[in-house]
């Protein structure tokens, strides 16, 4: 027998302006959160692992790469792509990662840049979820200003050879495959590296606070050779990992909201059944000043990423209305799992409730995939016309 | 072969009912549901479908909403969908008729449903279809298995469960099922989008819907319960259990 | 208006609710006929007050369980208002009488007045219908719903031998040992928490539980530390469930233990401490421990089945 379904906080119906598609697609995802994510996510969470299960279910329902058409990928609109990201990040951020680097950092520019053959050998199977992929782009030394990177191609004719490291990479001690960022002959360009390519390893980084369900690793590159065909030849510059990073962006935009949305529904029947001083904490004013606060915050991020996801569609985006999004709903998202805590009181540190999982989760989400700050300055560029990143003109 | 499972859209099961005007106010049900029991019987179907090479026929008799549910049959499999439009009809004995005539119609042969849907929770639907297309019934089946052109299924005994086989054309009325429910994926949605619902009417299915001897008065809540009671000591049980038969009515 | 009954067994004698569906036939100012199928009960039935006759309806067709078969037996000698228990075999054979006479159902009724004028639950529970019938109708009434008609009677017993298709067969009796229900799927759950001492007590659960077809739940206390598997476990972390009756033994009623029963359409606790929080939202509290509680709703239990 399914469950009980879930019921999402939707106080302006935003979800009934889904197609039919959309619908049925967030059902899916939905019911198989509720069924197979939520009964052990704490588990994996405590043991710091991604249950490889995950993953096949992920790719039996056809959700990965889901904006991308041809290729035995899903096709599915953008905005059906962030409902996606919304279920996935209900149950967690960990989760929703894995599917976010999968379809967005490491499927996309494979079907943007790379080459037919490319694209017939890799795209298949990672939408199957048979291979994973990571995104390697930031370094040790090098987040915020990726166009300064040090990780080096050099071409020895008959391969390419890289020397370099990459930091923070989800997927990677479990991917078959990197799409990896490096300057040949100073100018950025991406390859796709294979798990077993010599003197290429991906060891996992240990001790995280956050993302705890999700494998997040170095990739170093010790005179690592590669074929030359393994070159994405569709793009050159910093224009190839930011055309990725948009995507994986406006998900997360969406993403957020669904990590809100759980901290939300815990705070509120928390607050209905904790009993003080005779009464449950709702009836209490300070305590209904937060539910409010967090459904009005809900509510307009849910505008917001509904519209963006519209204009996706319609191709009237620019880069600046993802960061807007972005950093909004990651922003209000982090607050609510803070406040909602506070509403758990003590109960809210342990595990038997999602928020502080939420909570460290949302930690990592508010620096990656451009932190705050550099979505701030973003939008400060946009308006100004200055930029404001760094000391030189 | 084709296999006809008929499926209701119900209120879900976790939605709360609101009562307005002495009538269960459908528009504030926040989410409708293919009844959870006739979510087994299309699980059977399917299965039976994939191992006969068969053609699977979702019925259903509802409002035009009832439609989205049929999509969702599609989008793990169900290849004809139909929706029988439930104008005129008043009681269980309507709904019968109209689906035993599609059953005719659709040349069906083996008819798989819930053995009662959550919402008025009879039980009538199978038994009495099958009455009136003169087919044999199975309920509280847990699965149907297909051998060498015949039927067969799984029913509670008195002692645990017993196999038994159906001679013709039968009903099968499910509780639930051994097997696991499927998920639909992507590529079922999509190509459940694709697929028409044929509609039809009770006109079309020559079926005329008498007016019925049994009218609704009115849908009110449950009964008050009494409020919370507190005993001291264990003597109180025999008291306790016959509040929870005779106040509760849950024993 | 004639009221025909179709009588309920319980292996070779009639099940407690025949009783009461000629009780409520007689609360309608009415005697009735009571058909036995395959003759079971009917001299039991004959001694019933309000029985004006009994009919033994017997003949090879009654050998197995088919619905279709029995109804078809039956229909005939059905009047204008036929009662049947709304088991799941008075259900299916009230739906096919009905089908078979073009005439409406009304399944699980648990009350009924002049009119005739019937009331059932839908919604699982979670409302009530009334509705009123005109001409002739079967109705199936809920088990326990109604008063028993006591005896007294010496009604006279006919013998009338019947043959239908059948077209059931039984292939193969599957004897297996009744696996327990899971507390997701019943209808009564038996939980234990740790007021219930040891892992070991939970068999006085268990022997409840077997009793009245229940499943059994557990605190976490219990799941955490005493290895009880965590599929039993009820709470924020377990299980959610929504039965129309959950007994918690034991159970002092944390916060993170009710937000996975408190649904419960009614809830019964027993604790030994008169301020566990569990009374707060109990329907019924006893306030025992279990050891002297347990035993006596264990035998309490078991005099209602029988």
């Amino acid at each position: 027998m399914r469950i009980m379904a879930y019921e999402a906080l939707d106080f302006y119906d935003v979800d009934s302006l889904l197609t039919e598609e959309e619908r049925m697609v967030r059902d899916m995802v939905r019911d198989w959160v509720d069924e197979e994510v939520i009964p052990n996510i704490e588990i994996a969470c405590r043991e710091g692992v991604f249950p490889d299960e995950w993953r096949v279910a992920l790719g039996e329902m056809g959700v990965l790469g889901a904006p991308l058409k041809g290729y035995d990928c899903p096709g599915l609109s953008y905005t059906a792509y962030g409902v996606i990201c919304r279920e996935l990040e209900r149950g967690d951020s960990g989760l929703r990662s894995f599917a976010s680097v999968q379809g967005s950092l490491a499927m996309y520019p494979i079907w943007d840049f790379g080459s037919e053959e490319q694209k017939n050998h890799y795209l298949p199977k990672m939408a199957s979820g048979e291979w994973i992929g990571c995104f390697g782009l930031t370094e040790p030394d090098y987040g915020s200003n990726p166009g300064d990177m040090i990780t080096k191609a050099e071409d020895m004719g008959d391969h390419y050879l890289l020397n370099g490291a990459k930091m923070w990479i989800t997927n990677g001690t479990i991917a078959e495959l990197a799409v990896v960022w490096a300057k040949l002959d100073g100018v950025i360009r991406g390859f796709i590296v294979e798990k077993n390519d010599p003197g290429f390893s991906a060891p996992e980084m240990k001790g995280k606070h956050s993302l705890k369900a999700s494998v997040t690793s170095e990739l170093v590159f010790q005179d690592c050779k590669i074929p030359k065909d393994r070159i994405l030849p569709g793009v050159k510059g910093l224009r190839g990992p930011f055309s990725c990073l948009n995507n994986a962006r406006y998900g997360i935009s969406w993403g957020a909201l669904g990590s809100a949305q759980a901290c939300f529904d815990s705070a509120k029947d928390y607050a209905m059944s904790r009993i003080q001083f005779n009464h449950p904490i709702a009836s209490y004013q300070l305590v209904q000043n937060k539910l409010s606060w967090m459904l009005r915050e809900i509510t307009k991020g849910q505008l917001l990423a509904y519209h963006l996801g519209k204009k996706k569609d319609s191709g009237t985006w620019i880069p600046e209305h993802i960061s807007l999004a972005k950093m909004n709903n990651v922003d209000i998202a982090l607050e609510i799992a803070r406040v909602a805590r506070d509403i758990h009181g003590a109960n809210g540190i342990l595990d038997e409730y999602p928020i502080m999982r939420h909570m460290a989760n949302l930690e990592s989400v508010k620096t990656y995939e451009g932190t705050h700050d550099i979505h701030n300055l973003i939008i400060g560029r946009h308006i100004t016309g200055i930029q404001a990143f760094t000391r030189e003109a | 072969m084709n296999i006809t499972v008929l499926l209701k859209q119900v209120p879900d099961t976790t939605a709360k009912i609101t009562i307005s005007d002495g009538k269960v106010d459908e528009n504030s049900v926040s989410k409708w549901s293919m009844s959870p029991y006739d979510e087994y019987a299309l699980e059977s179907g399917l299965q039976l479908k994939e191992k006969t090479g068969g053609n699977l026929i979702a019925i259903t008799c509802g409002p035009e909403r009832a439609k989205k549910m049929l999509t969702d049959a599609a989008a793990v499999g169900a290849d004809t969908l139909v929706h029988i439009s439930n104008d005129g009809v008043t009681d269980s004995t309507h709904v019968q008729k109209l689906l035993a005539a599609a059953v005719k119609k659709f040349d069906s042969q083996i008819v798989l449903c819930g053995k009662q849907a959550a919402d008025t929770n009879g039980g009538s639907t199978g038994p009495g279809v099958a009455e009136l297309i003169g087919a044999a019934c199975v309920t509280l089946v847990s699965e149907v298995n297909y051998s060498e052109g015949n039927f067969s299924t799984i029913r509670p005994s008195n002692s645990g469960t017993e196999k038994v086989a159906v001679d013709g054309l039968s009903v099968f009325a499910f509780d639930k099922g051994t097997s696991e429910l499927r998920r639909p994926n992507v590529r079922g949605i999509m190509m459940a989008k694709k697929k028409q619902v044929e509609s039809i009417t009770s006109g079309d299915l020559g079926v005329i819907l008498n007016s019925s001897n049994v009218a609704l008065n009115s849908q009110n809540p449950p009964p008050e319960k009494p409020a919370g009671q507190k005993f001291e000591g264990a003597e109180h049980v025999n008291e306790v259990v016959s509040k929870l038969r005779n106040e509760a009515n849950v024993i | 208006m004639d009221f025909t009954i179709i009588a309920e067994t319980n292996g070779d004698s009639l099940h407690p609710t025949t009783y009461q569906l000629i009780g409520a036939a007689a609360s309608m100012g009415s005697n009735s006929t009571v058909i036995c199928p395959n003759g079971v009960g009917a001299s039991e039935a004959a001694k019933i007050n309000g029985v004006e006759k009994v009919i033994s309806a017997t003949g090879d067709c009654f050998n197995i369980f088919d619905g279709g078969a029995w109804a078809s037996a039956m229909s005939s000698m059905c009047g204008e208002m036929t009662l049947i228990s709304a088991s799941p075999n008075g259900r299916e054979i009230g739906a096919r009488i009905a089908a078979k006479k073009d005439i409406p159902i009304i399944q699980d009724v648990v009350s009924m007045s002049e009119g005739i004028t019937v009331n059932r639950p839908i919604y699982s529970g979670k409302a009530m219908e009334s509705l009123t019938i005109s001409g002739s109708a079967v109705i199936t009434l809920r088990p326990n719903a109604f008063e028993a008609a006591s005896t007294g009677n010496d009604a006279p017993i006919n013998v009338v031998d019947q043959s239908a298709d059948v077209k059931i067969a039984i292939q193969e009796a599957i004897n297996k040992a009744s696996e327990r229900l899971d507390v997701t799927e019943a209808d009564i759950i038996i939980s234990g928490g740790r007021g219930m001492g040891t892992i070991e007590n939970f068999s006085h659960l268990e022997e409840i539980a077997d009793t009245i077809g229940a499943a059994v739940g557990a605190s976490r206390a219990v799941v955490d530390e005493w290895g009880m598997p965590h599929r039993m476990q009820v709470g924020q972390t377990g299980k959610t469930v929504t039965p129309s009756l959950y007994i918690a033994v034991g159970i002092s009623g944390a916060i993170q233990h009710l937000a996975g029963m408190r649904s419960s359409k009614y809830i019964l606790a027993i604790n030994k401490d008169p301020d566990a929080p569990i009374f707060g939202v109990a329907d019924y509290g006893i306030v025992a421990t279990w050891e002297d509680a347990i035993p006596a709703l264990k035998s309490s239990l078991s005099e209602l089945q029988s």
